[in-house]
């Protein structure tokens, strides 16, 4: 297709989804199975547009609409634009394709709900669905702040969806709270920039601020990355996100996790490396590695210690989006070629954990950790399936996490941040530690006293899911060189030539100069750091296992579940940013 | 006298922020929220404000003043007032969803103390 054709497609992938969310309720009404058909073929052909889209972009063009043609006028855009660049379009392509793979799961495992349930539940997935498609699509920083807006919405919603648990209810007054107050540091960044430079748009505003950097932009700067940091659930803005993962059914987690949250890094990357550029000498990317090195070992050590399994999973998705920001800090085209495999990497072992922990719940009512065990014996599918997102998450090659990680490691050695390195291996050997603690204690160790029950085996939607998902992180693991070349290394390129992307956005369409990424697979320092550190991981699981209870009190006054609590961490890290930002 | 906007819109600002740190009354967190939110408005639409201008309408336009100046600027911004109208939609959707949440929680625990729903700690 043209190149023309397929950008004034671009709002195509989003209205699909918007108008399948609508008719979900309604076709509830046909039968009960309706909404969730609907839902799979909404996501399926917003995901067929954006792989058409997908060969023009990753060769480095970049397509750009403007809503109802109103184009700018000498580079000044009053129209809301949206604009494929790699690094929104994998943001995009993987939302669409694990979405629709979530609705099949829920399929199976929420199947018996009403069609009352079942037409909300889908009108809400379709709905975060097409607000994380659209912000990783559009070019427009007002456009992003309602993207964020609808996605909140819908979280809240989902996050609640159980609505006879109590704890489903105080986790969405939380994320309703924080998610509330990063909301309006967004709104409030967003104006401060609109007041500054007189734009909205991502391109006309990195040309306004290439060759000036005023105070107010930086206020703004510290409120926009604040507030999308929460919704990333980076320490310490993160207050909502374990509450909301532990509340929210199997496949509401995985979505959460492996994509909802991703919508904060996605757009903190496309501020900090698009719209501000780097190279004023501001302390934005210091202030990233730092923030990203908090999350990455603070969000490994309290999942080392938690007995609920989708808590666990939940601190490791903290520790997972700190790696993300270290990555995207680094500045360098491995650093962010890294981060953006990482978000793919992510999307995929953590939606198959998840997957996996709800597949637990379902078939045997067990949600912690001391309740399970043994369970590889009745169902050695699953253990399967929950070991291989262990190993991707753990970074053991042939899987795909060994070479994100791999590529984010080398881009800190090799600017020689020695001490980030080190924290970002110890954080590796914790998060080893505690995944591996949990498959050893809901899989191998000797089940509890008390006989768990049994309602019934995997369903086939869950087992296409699983098995689709732990293929995904194999082929990601096997092939670096090609989704390097072909996924990570563009979206790294965009990232790095904000005056391409900014030019493309205003002129309809562009091109983004080719970047060379390369990895070395058998490179003996990250096979012999591999294998170290799953020494090292060993007796750290077994101390958790022996002594992780002792740390509850600890636990607990930091965590204290109290929602003013977390809003004051989410309050003192917006003001310690704004004041190094503005300073 | 622009700034008196300014000034109210900062402490409307903080007295709702002091209310969601330090109320544990559930209605006075999702009140304090609100206030934030109103200031917020207050604050854009003086940000939009320009000396002498006039509402940005460039039909019919009003004596002594042709459509041509206005556009060229004497008009307040319509941009942050849109940003307003948008967020203020917004605003009462999250306030719905606040409160339906809120009240199913009364329901539940028979209290507004946000101290006694903790059960999701550590």
């Amino acid at each position: 297709m043209s190149r023309a054709l397929l950008s004034s497609l671009l709002p195509l992938t989003v209205a699909i989804p918007i108008t399948g969310a609508v008719l979900c309720p309604l076709a509830a009404r046909i039968s009960r199975f309706a909404p969730m058909v609907l839902s799979v073929i909404a996501l399926l052909s917003s995901g067929a547009l954006l792989v058409c889209m997908a060969p023009k972009v990753y060769s480095g063009r970049v397509l750009s609409h403007f809503m109802g043609h109103w184009r700018p006028i000498s580079s000044h855009a009053l129209g809301i634009s949206f604009a494929a660049d790699a690094w929104g379009l994998s943001f995009a392509l993987i939302t669409a394709f694990l979405g629709a793979l979530l609705i099949l799961y829920t399929l199976s495992e929420l199947g018996e709900l009403g069609p009352k349930e079942l037409g909300g539940y889908s009108c809400l997935f379709l709905l975060l669905c097409a607000a994380l498609i659209g912000s990783g699509l559009t070019g427009d920083l007002f456009n992003l702040f309602v993207w964020f807006e609808v996605a909140a919405l819908a979280s809240y919603a989902l996050t609640a969806f159980f609505l006879e648990r109590p704890i489903a209810l105080e986790a969405a007054f939380k994320i309703l709270v924080l998610t509330t107050i990063a909301s309006f540091a967004i709104f409030l960044g967003a104006a401060l920039i609109y007041g500054s430079t007189g734009a909205l748009d991502f391109g006309q505003i990195e040309r306004s601020l290439a060759n000036r950097t005023p105070a107010v932009a930086l206020v703004a700067l510290g409120l926009l990355v604040g507030g999308f940091a929460t919704k990333a659930g980076i320490v310490p803005f993160h207050g909502w996100l374990p509450d909301a993962h532990e509340a929210a059914p199997g496949p509401v987690s995985a979505l959460f996790s492996g994509l909802m949250v991703n919508l904060g890094i996605v757009a903190i990357a496309r501020i900090v490396f698009e719209v501000f550029t780097t190279s004023h000498g501001h302390d934005v990317l210091g202030l990233l590695m730092v923030l990203g090195l908090v999350s990455a070992l603070g969000g490994a050590l309290f999942a080392l210690v938690q007995d609920d399994l989708k808590r666990l999973l939940a601190y490791d998705t903290i520790s997972q989006m700190g790696v993300l920001l270290v990555g995207l800090s680094t500045g360098t085209s491995s650093g962010l070629a890294g981060a953006s495999y990482h978000l793919i990497d992510h999307a995929l072992f953590k939606a198959l954990l998840f997957l996996c922990a709800g597949s637990i719940v379902h078939m045997t009512g067990a949600t912690k950790l001391s309740e399970m065990g043994g369970l590889a014996r009745r169902y050695p599918s699953l253990a399967g399936a929950f070991v291989v997102g262990v190993a991707s998450i753990s970074g053991i090659p042939p899987f795909n996490g060994y070479v994100s990680l791999g590529l984010i490691h080398d881009a800190l050695r090799s600017s020689g941040q020695f001490l980030p390195f080190a924290v970002m291996l110890i954080a590796q050997i914790v998060t080893m530690a505690a995944l591996g603690r949990a498959a050893w204690q809901a899989f191998v160790a000797h089940p509890s006293n008390e006989e768990l029950a049994h309602n019934e085996d995997l369903r086939p939607g869950m087992i296409v899911a699983l098995t689709a998902l732990a293929l995904g992180c194999l082929a990601f693991g096997i092939f670096p060189t090609f989704a390097l070349s072909h996924f990570a290394a563009p979206a790294a390129s965009a990232l790095l030539h904000p005056g391409d992307y900014g030019r493309a956005v205003l002129a309809s369409g562009g091109a983004i100069p080719k970047l060379r990424v390369s990895f070395d697979y058998w490179n003996p320092g990250d096979l012999v750091a591999v294998a170290s550190t799953i020494l090292l991981a060993i007796p750290c699981a077994m101390l958790a296992v022996s002594k992780g209870h002792t740390t509850m009190a600890v636990r607990r006054r930091i965590q204290d579940g109290s929602v003013n609590d977390y809003a004051s961490y989410l309050v003192s890290g917006m003001l310690i940013m704004l004041v190094v930002l503005a300073r | 006298m622009i700034v008196v906007n300014y000034l109210a819109a900062v402490s409307l600002f903080s007295m709702g922020l002091y209310a969601v740190l330090t109320k544990r009354n559930l209605l006075k967190i999702v009140m304090g929220l609100s206030l934030m939110e109103s200031s917020t408005y207050l604050f854009l639409l003086s940000l939009a404000y320009r000396a002498r201008s006039t509402a940005p309408v460039l039909l019919n336009p009003p004596h002594g003043e042709s459509a041509s100046a206005l556009a060229r600027g004497d008009v307040a911004d319509p941009v942050l007032q849109n940003f307003c109208l948008t967020a203020i939609v917004i605003g009462v959707a999250v306030t719905g969803v606040f409160l339906a949440v809120a009240v199913r929680l009364v329901q539940h625990y028979r209290t507004l103390d946000a101290d006694k729903v903790r059960e999701l700690r550590g």
